[in-house]
């Protein structure tokens, strides 16, 4: 059981990094639909790095920066020239996957690549990263609901307009949370091959880039929430893993299944709980005469 | 949530729709929409110029090499169209519902479930001669598909729940269904992996030429010839337009604007659904892990590229099986790798997007100018 406990909780942490990030983004309104890629290029770049300075924090940070550029380029083009936010997205999606394949073979080649050295463990056989994903969890929710600044970033997704008024800064306040999410989802990419593989390949991500936007909704845009949900969907995955390997009784298939539906069926009974930002995915123009 | 990305070619087809313009202000019209396309492709491929050269390779060997591979012999052109009919499916499959401003990132899943159904149907009633079975096989693949988005359309106007994320749930679930299908129930023993029995020969789509080229090729012609006037000539077109432009308003004026959408996302499925279908039929005999290959995201490129106008899909579609089918003899031929081709599908894309501002610029000036030297003529007839 403190095995599947153990699984459990290194599978969660990329689950949280990215969908916190998908959760900051979006309650400033910025819906970012890039992570499988951005989970991707910090995988690569954090993996890269990691080799070359021989260190996995070097290799995080690096991460995190690739991923804030990313971040930066969708808050922009969103924000100052107001492009529609998922063609961006799915635009960075395939420049940012496309980048980290080609990182990965410009720097490592064909060759065998060389593992890198896992986390080490903290305590209670975690890695540092488990308590900085959990921590991250309980700062956001300490900040967007109990500090003024994160009710005017919620205020900016909620009514762009009415922050506008009261003098917010609509533009950056998007800007800064769409370039910290990509930053976080990357983080969460670069976790993958420091803690299952050692090594970067191009289906390390496997999906849970678009995991985390369902993880978002089904959390209600509320990171206590996505934190309980990445925990079911991690306990799932270790779930189905297990249950291809020794078998339960029914085939593996149905059990990998179950978080899919799960979340189509916690959706369709949280209906009124699963609130979504009012901006969310729609830009602000402060010229429009439209209203909503 | 709305969406502008149609926006641009479209204002000038309601006009199309109402009277037809005169000849030399459409081919204006046409080249204006043209010059974008045009840059945002050259400066997209000047970039990757610029990314192959500091890798160390040959630019021009390395394009020379991706964009004659499809035209150098029979093969490669075979291969190009076989590549282009699961993509220009797909891509319609984005396209439709893009009209009336909702993403179907469902096609993985609805193509996955296609290739079940039909590979049930050609596998079960294998003995059925080929009139029968070919048309059974084509027409429940594509009922599966549209089975399958008709789930999300369904979760999306009953219970409200956003069609990006049920659509992405559901092709996580039929990645599952399509292996319990390969590796339980028509499990192929001898295959090795999660690949079921062939197809009866009944259910084979006939092939033509040599190398031979699948006829389904020309079913997805005919598809897209009919889904482009569809689109334009047609009612139902016409809604689906007026939805995406404007729900409130279309509303207003008496279009069942949650019927357009579900009606969207259903064809969307049938056509993916039908891509599975020909797959199976046509190229692999059989279904099988990895099936769908990468064609949900090229089709969600073309779709965007084509700015979803259903009748440039086709055109794009070609664009982008040349790119893909001669990216391996890139890499084989100047050493380029093949990601590089991925790199410039995203950056045609971004530049296509950034052009669109760039445009709206440059019209809004000339309005401005435009409406001073108005003013100023104004203000000298009353001096």
């Amino acid at each position: 059981m403190s095995e599947f406990l153990t699984l459990t909780i290194t599978a969660m942490v990329p689950f949280l990094f990215v969908a916190q990030g998908t959760m900051l983004s979006g309650r400033a309104g910025i819906f970012n639909v890039a992570q499988e890629g951005l989970m991707l290029l910090g995988a690569a770049v954090g993996y890269i790095i990691s080799l070359k300075a021989g260190g996995n924090v070097v290799g995080i940070i690096a991460a995190a920066l690739a991923g804030a550029v990313v971040g930066f380029i969708l808050s922009w083009a969103t924000t100052s020239l107001r492009l529609d936010q998922f063609v961006v997205g799915l635009a960075l999606f395939f420049l940012a996957g496309g980048t980290a394949s080609l990182l990965y073979r410009v720097v490592i080649g064909n060759d065998e690549p060389p593992r890198i050295a896992p986390l080490p463990e903290l305590i209670l056989g975690q890695d540092a990263m488990v308590f900085v994903a959990l921590a991250l969890s309980g700062f956001l929710w300490w900040w967007l609901y109990r500090t003024d600044a994160g009710m005017r970033l919620r205020s900016v997704g909620e009514n762009p307009k009415a922050a506008d008024s009261l003098g917010i800064n609509v533009a950056r306040t998007r800007m800064w949370a769409g370039t910290v999410g990509a930053a976080l989802m990357a983080v969460g990419g670069a976790y993958l091959p420091m803690v299952f593989s050692g090594v970067y390949a191009d289906g390390i991500v496997a999906g849970r880039g678009w995991l985390a936007i369902a993880l978002a909704f089904f959390g209600g845009w509320r990171p206590q929430y996505i934190l309980a949900g990445s925990a079911f969907f991690a306990a799932m995955e270790v779930l189905a893993q297990r249950a291809q390997v020794s078998g339960v009784g029914i085939p593996h298939q149905f059990v990998s299944m179950l978080p899919y539906i799960a979340t189509l069926a916690v959706m369709v009974f949280a209906l009124r709980w699963a609130l979504v930002p009012q901006f969310l995915g729609k830009n602000y123009d402060r010229e429009s005469r439209i209203v909503g | 949530m709305s969406t502008d990305v149609t926006q641009a070619p479209e204002a000038t087809d309601v006009t199309d729709v109402a009277a037809a313009p005169p000849l030399a202000q459409r081919a204006r019209s046409l080249a204006f929409a043209a010059i974008p396309y045009a840059v945002a492709v050259l400066a997209a491929f000047v970039v990757v110029a610029v990314l192959i050269t500091v890798l160390g390779h040959d630019p021009v060997a390395a394009f020379r090499a991706v964009l004659t591979n499809s035209f150098r012999n029979q093969t490669g052109m075979v291969q190009t169209l076989h590549k282009w009919a699961p993509l220009t499916l797909l891509a319609l499959a984005f396209a439709i519902p893009l009209g009336a401003g909702r993403f179907n990132i469902g096609g993985e899943g609805q193509m996955i479930l296609g290739t079940v159904g039909a590979a049930a149907v050609g596998i079960t009633m294998s003995d059925l001669p080929m009139v029968i079975l070919l048309p059974l096989v084509l027409v429940v693949g594509t009922l599966a598909g549209a089975v399958w988005s008709a789930i999300s359309a369904w979760l999306m106007e009953s219970f409200k729940i956003n069609e990006i994320l049920s659509t992405v749930l559901l092709n996580f679930v039929s990645f599952e269904v399509l292996d319990y299908v390969a590796s339980v129930v028509w499990s192929d023993p001898g295959a090795g992996g999660a690949v079921t029995l062939p197809i009866g020969e009944g259910a084979v789509l006939p092939g033509i030429g040599r190398p031979p080229m699948h006829t389904g090729v020309l079913l997805v012609l005919l598809v897209s010839v009919v889904a482009a006037v569809m689109a334009k000539r047609s009612v139902a077109g016409f809604e689906l337009r007026a939805v995406g432009l404007n729900e409130r308003a279309s509303k207003l004026h008496g279009i069942r604007t949650g019927r357009v959408a579900v009606t969207s996302m259903i064809v969307a499925g049938a056509l993916a659904g039908l891509a599975g279908a020909i797959e199976v039929a046509g190229v692999h005999q059989r279904t099988l892990e990895g099936i769908q290959s990468n064609f949900l995201l090229l089709g969600i490129i073309i779709g965007l590229i084509a700015r979803g106008s259903l009748t440039a899909v086709p055109f794009v579609a070609f664009g982008i099986a040349v790119l893909e089918v001669g990216a391996g003899s890139m890499q084989r031929v100047s050493g380029a790798p093949v990601e590089i081709v991925l790199i410039l599908e995203g950056l045609i894309l971004l530049f296509l997007l950034m052009s669109d501002v760039a445009t709206e610029r440059w019209r809004r000036a000339r309005q401005a100018r435009a409406s001073r030297a108005k003013s100023q003529l104004t203000k000298g007839a009353v001096a």
